[in-house]
């Protein structure tokens, strides 16, 4: 029953890792990375955070490996460890007021610590859009809570199930579920300025 | 005609809502809630998902694995069993110390602490200064443990006075005998040596702290501390 929830390939690397094969993991970390990183990305909002607190997910996760009891997904498991060590990262940073990380922004700029995610289709015009666009994006996401943007963005951008972020947030389903609701709440807004007012 | 509150839309438009169908229906008939339902909708279109840096596999990799122990069998059932040996082992370790301390308060100015598996330490504050070193030790092991970007100029440059401090206060804690004092600041001053000659770089102290045990150490160096307040208190 518990390896029908697991793909095979995987719960073999499990069990070669658990055997003393610790390059196994690698099979875990191909698969599994790239999404932990991205959700680590969207609760840190910048990339070194993400990929320490992915890299920390994936280490605890390697030490926990014996008490992985198989009968959950292994990338729901990672799931939940990367949102538990990302959300203590950002309260971590926010507690240093001195740490500013490189965060996302439209143009990459050393004093400001931002970076700019490359988009090789984008042409002026849809840059200068863009650039506004996401200019007013990140002013509304950062006057949410970090408990609201995380339900918010792992909700909406990654559609992570409700039960799970409750789960990583500590929370009861129904307080992410509120969570979630005063973040769109607030967003929209945030859009007045835009859409001319509330409707 | 009962109007839908904003917190039911936003259920609706995020697929959470239990009363989908009845609320599909209002908003075909109700133009002030079907505003509404499309403005939020046009909220969550608006902050989609953006595009992230993917993240470099083969990098993190081998980061990764360098901090991965290999697991064996024996090691995953060890504990099972493991289990009363280390009540038994906490429970003499308390006795032990409890007798100690007795002892020590009765005849006994020394007085001696285990530091990390390095054995008993002696305690008399040879040079009343290491209490000012030991002092900065943890602050800047604090530092360390709590950033994982690059370190400031000004604790790379403390970093730096406190590896030439160091030197001297392994020199002293060897001439007097105080082998486990020695250790642990041999250990201060290899992390020290890293942060002096490594170019800062984004994963510089989150390997450390991986690869270096900087937590340990710290702990070392606030037992060693606590040890020499406690001697310095004795002594006045």
């Amino acid at each position: 029953m518990s390896n029908r929830r697991m793909d095979k390939a995987e719960t073999e690397a499990i069990r070669a890792v658990l055997a003393g094969d610790r390059d196994a993991y690698r099979v875990l970390m191909d698969r599994h990375f790239c999404a932990v990183a991205r959700v680590a990305f969207r609760i840190t909002g910048n990339q070194d955070d993400a990929e320490e607190a992915a890299q920390e997910a994936f280490l605890r996760a390697y030490n926990k490996l014996p008490n992985f009891r198989q009968d959950s997904k292994f990338s729901t498991w990672i799931m939940r460890i990367v949102m538990n060590t990302a959300i203590n990262l950002v309260e971590r940073r926010n507690r240093d007021l001195s740490y500013h990380a490189p965060r996302v922004a439209e143009e990459t700029s050393a004093a400001d610590h931002t970076v700019r995610v490359a988009d090789r289709q984008a042409g002026p015009e849809s840059i200068l859009l863009n650039r506004e666009a996401s200019s007013m994006r990140r002013a509304a996401m950062a006057e949410l809570t970090p408990m609201e943007r995380t339900a918010f963005t792992l909700r909406h951008m990654e559609d992570v199930p409700m039960t799970e972020i409750a789960a990583a947030l500590n929370v009861t389903t129904n307080s992410a579920k509120q969570a979630v609701f005063r973040a769109v709440s607030k967003l929209r807004r945030s859009l007045t300025p835009v859409a001319g007012g509330l409707r | 005609m009962r109007h839908f509150t904003e917190e039911e839309l936003i259920a609706y438009q995020l697929q959470e809502s239990s009363e989908g169908a009845a609320i599909g229906r209002h908003l075909e008939d109700c133009s002030e809630c079907a505003d509404i339902s499309e403005s939020i909708a046009e909220t969550l279109r608006v902050f989609s998902a953006d595009p992230t840096p993917p993240p470099d596999l083969e990098i993190n990799w081998q980061r990764l694995r360098g901090n991965l122990s290999v697991l064996t069998p024996e090691s995953r059932g060890s504990w099972r069993w493991a289990w009363p040996a280390v009540g038994l082992a906490t429970a003499a370790l308390i006795l032990l110390t409890f007798f100690g301390v007795h002892a020590h308060h009765g005849n006994d100015p020394k007085h001696n602490m285990a530091v990390n598996g390095h054995g008993p330490i002696t305690t008399e504050p040879a040079n009343p200064a290491i209490a000012n070193h030991l002092d900065a030790a943890e602050r800047l092991l604090t530092e360390v443990n709590n950033s994982s970007g690059p370190l400031d100029d000004a604790t790379r440059e403390q970093a730096h006075t406190l590896l030439l401090k160091n030197a001297v206060y392994v020199h002293d804690a060897r001439e007097s005998g105080d082998l486990a004092s020695a250790a642990v600041l041999e250990n201060f001053g290899r992390v020290l040596t890293t942060l002096d000659n490594e170019p800062p770089t984004s994963h510089g102290t989150w390997r450390l702290r991986l690869e270096m045990n900087t937590s340990g150490l710290l702990l070392d160096i606030r037992v060693l501390r606590q040890n020499d307040d406690l001697s310095q208190g004795v002594s006045q």
